[in-house]
């Protein structure tokens, strides 16, 4: 038994990059149609095998064109392998770009009702979800409003509590979740939950290696359409960020060995292909060198630019280390956060507010990076390179002094 | 690099003979269309041309003043220009020229509208084809069955006229069967060119063409009986010549449709459903993949 089954999978699609076929194109033979099988082949899949049982969740990681799309669509039956076998779960249910079955003009309850049937529920039980599914959206007033009124998040919340109505035996999920805010990324996972514990099986791609390390137990690590590695999630994810740091170090020029004005040096300090730099950050509430106390808030600002062309979705992080030990603090990432610097990012002044740093009194420094869409390898890396010093009442050890006080009952 | 993980669950080694599975599970090779529990899906396919049809006809006529009225009021009004050039402009002496000219009109409106709407009809509504279950032939015949209403909005009016003329007859009662042949016959032309313009997008612009032309080659504003003998094989080429002297014989003339015509019609009809259905089936595995 299982829910998804690829043997010996390969995929080809034709190698043309104007995918509209025109009759002029015919006639003047630049689109050989009957060519047919003589004609260029791009592998999207190559030879991929796997077996998800009932129950199961399987996480889809690897950079962009790793086939990651391709493999969904497959999963979804909506396509056809070129070779090999392929079994699919007939009550299957994706979200393959969510929310753009919308009719703008049309009202949410109206296109909810519509993307229920389209998903394949009949028009009783479409009726008998839809305040479920009205429900989840947390619409309000806006359920009889034209869908073009609504926010992005409102017509993600929508979209999703479409799918999730259906529960279906096999939910196929791309990148959806990546966008939307903190609170809606919770709710859904709360629903996938829910319906995992009902018995659902799930593939996710994802790019956020956090939300597929809380989400999934499998893990399929895709590249340039093959398999990778296959197994349990932090295997995998951890071979994948072995990768990519063997990446990053690999792709950083050799630089000068004289070190810049900030103290960087290429393959010491700084690492990174350098496609996108940091090119300044600025720690507030107290200048590089100066002292923070416990409790003060702590402002990162780091200006990014591209060095050629700009760059697709990158990543910033930020993370904090403690002297001597090193044991990491922090460790932030936009892409954790669900926030997104951009599609496309020439260059950005991005920062960080954290409200409360309630750390003992001692000797620390942060990390500031910039990463590849999805965590392929570092455009930029300053390592230890910002030295942050926190002064506090003394005697304070462990890693946090959260705001605290004492007591005696009389 | 990297050590080759443990591949999870049973994946089978590679070269394993792989048995077709949708005989002894619940699993099914993928097909494009996955298929559900029959009776439940028989109902869905119901529900979802339904539901489609009234989203097109809600979205079409929103922020309207006329709203459903539209599609009448430009009936009329090209019904109105044909009857000024061909009784006053070039007169072809036939006798209540509005009603026969109008019998022809709408018959050959819905055909027009729906092929164009079919055309386009897999190709914009990509976002549904992408989804698992949806049953993407409904698509063809949802741009069939939209302008249907418009044919039934029309029709009162000319029945009415048609009785004040005192040409209604009992033939008149053929006139739901006429319309199901049509609406067959359409869905099958439907089903062809919207599945090949998936793959070849001039399909659109050709469909556009051929109806400008066709427009002229059919007998709507002229009977066939204006049309010198040596003509008619070009008239008769086209199949709706059929359905419009079928349409004029049982509503206008009130007499039963000629044999050639009810002939020409069924005949048309078997083979524009049998080759669309033949050829959306083949067609539709690669939809997604080009679209």
């Amino acid at each position: 038994m299982s829910v998804l089954r690829f043997e010996g999978v390969w995929k080809a699609y034709p190698d043309w990059s104007r995918p509209p076929r025109t009759l002029r194109g015919i006639v003047t033979g630049r689109v050989p149609v009957l060519a047919g099988r003589r004609r260029a082949k791009r592998w999207a899949l190559r030879d991929v095998t796997l077996d998800l049982a009932p129950g199961g969740s399987l996480g889809l990681i690897g950079h962009n064109g790793a086939g990651k799309s391709t493999f969904l669509r497959l999963a979804a039956g909506l396509s056809r392998p070129t070779r090999g076998g392929l079994a699919v779960h007939s009550d299957t249910a994706a979200v393959l770009s969510l929310g753009s079955s919308f009719d703008m003009q049309l009202k949410g309850r109206e296109n909810a009702l519509t993307a229920a049937l389209v998903a394949g529920m009949t028009r009783r039980e479409a009726l008998a979800r839809l305040p479920e599914m009205l429900d989840f959206a947390e619409l309000g007033d806006f359920v009889d409003s034209p869908v073009r009124t609504y926010s992005e998040g409102m017509k993600l919340r929508l979209a999703f509590g479409v799918i999730a109505a259906l529960e279906p035996r096999l939910l196929i999920l791309d990148e959806v979740l990546a966008v939307g805010d903190l609170a809606f990324r919770q709710k859904c996972h709360e629903r996938i939950a829910e319906l995992r514990d009902g018995g659902t099986s799930l593939v996710l791609a994802s790019h956020s290696l956090d939300e597929v390390r809380t989400t999934c137990d499998q893990v399929a690590w895709l590249h340039h359409g093959g398999v990778h590695a296959l197994g349990d999630v932090e295997t995998v994810i951890e071979e994948y960020e072995r990768a990519s740091i063997e990446r990053t170090y690999e792709r950083t020029p050799v630089g000068s060995s004289r070190a810049d004005d900030e103290g960087l040096r290429l393959r010491e300090n700084r690492f990174g292909s350098q496609e996108m730099t940091i090119e300044s950050v600025e720690v507030r509430g107290a200048t590089p060198a100066a002292a923070l106390r416990t409790g003060d808030p702590l402002h990162v600002h780091a200006t990014v630019r591209a060095r050629d062309a700009p760059v697709r979705d990158p990543i910033v992080v930020v993370s904090l280390r403690r002297a001597g030990d090193q044991a990491v603090v922090f460790d932030l990432s936009t892409r954790a956060d669900g926030f997104t610097l951009g599609a496309e990012v020439a260059s950005a002044d991005v920062t960080l507010s954290i409200q409360r740093l309630d750390l003992p009194a001692g000797d620390y420094a942060l990390d500031v990076g910039v990463f590849e869409a999805a965590w392929e390898h570092a455009y930029d890396y300053h390592w230890q390179t910002y030295p942050l010093r926190v002064e506090g009442p003394a005697g304070a050890s462990g890693i946090l002094v959260p705001e605290h006080r004492w007591s005696i009952a009389d | 690099m990297l050590t080759t993980p443990p591949p999870f669950a049973a994946a089978s080694p590679r070269g394993y003979a792989y048995a077709p599975v949708s005989a002894t599970s619940d699993i099914e090779r993928a097909t494009g269309v996955a298929v559900v529990a029959p009776e439940r899906s028989r109902r869905h396919l119901a529900d979802l041309v339904l539901h489609l049809v009234r989203r097109e006809l809600a979205s079409a006529h929103r922020n309207t003043l006329l709203g459903w009225t539209w599609p009448l009021v430009r009936q009329l009004a090209q019904l109105a220009v044909l009857v000024f050039l061909f009784s006053k402009v070039l007169d072809l002496k036939i006798p209540d020229y509005p009603t026969f000219v109008f019998t022809g009109l709408i018959a050959w409106t819905w055909f027009a509208t729906a092929l164009t709407a079919a055309a386009y009809s897999v190709v914009s509504n990509a976002h549904f084809v992408t989804n698992p279950r949806f049953p993407t032939i409904t698509l063809p015949f949802v741009a069939v069955a939209v302008p249907c209403f418009d044919v039934l909005m029309a029709m009162p009016v000319l029945l009415v006229l048609l009785g004040f003329e005192g040409r209604l007859g009992d033939t008149a009662l053929l006139l739901p069967l006429l319309l199901v042949a049509q609406f067959a016959f359409t869905a099958g032309v439907a089903l062809i060119v919207s599945a090949l313009n998936v793959y070849l997008r001039d399909v659109q612009n050709v469909v556009g063409v051929l109806l400008l032309l066709l427009f002229y080659l059919t007998p709507v504003f002229y009977g066939l009986k204006n049309v010198p003998p040596q003509f008619h094989w070009l008239l008769r080429a086209n199949p709706l010549t059929a359905f419009v002297n079928a349409d004029r014989a049982a509503l206008f003339d009130g007499r039963l449709p000629a044999l050639v015509d009810v002939a020409i019609a069924s005949g048309s009809t078997i083979a524009a459903l049998g080759i669309g259905l033949a050829l959306f089936r083949r067609l539709q595995p690669g939809f997604v993949d080009e679209l």
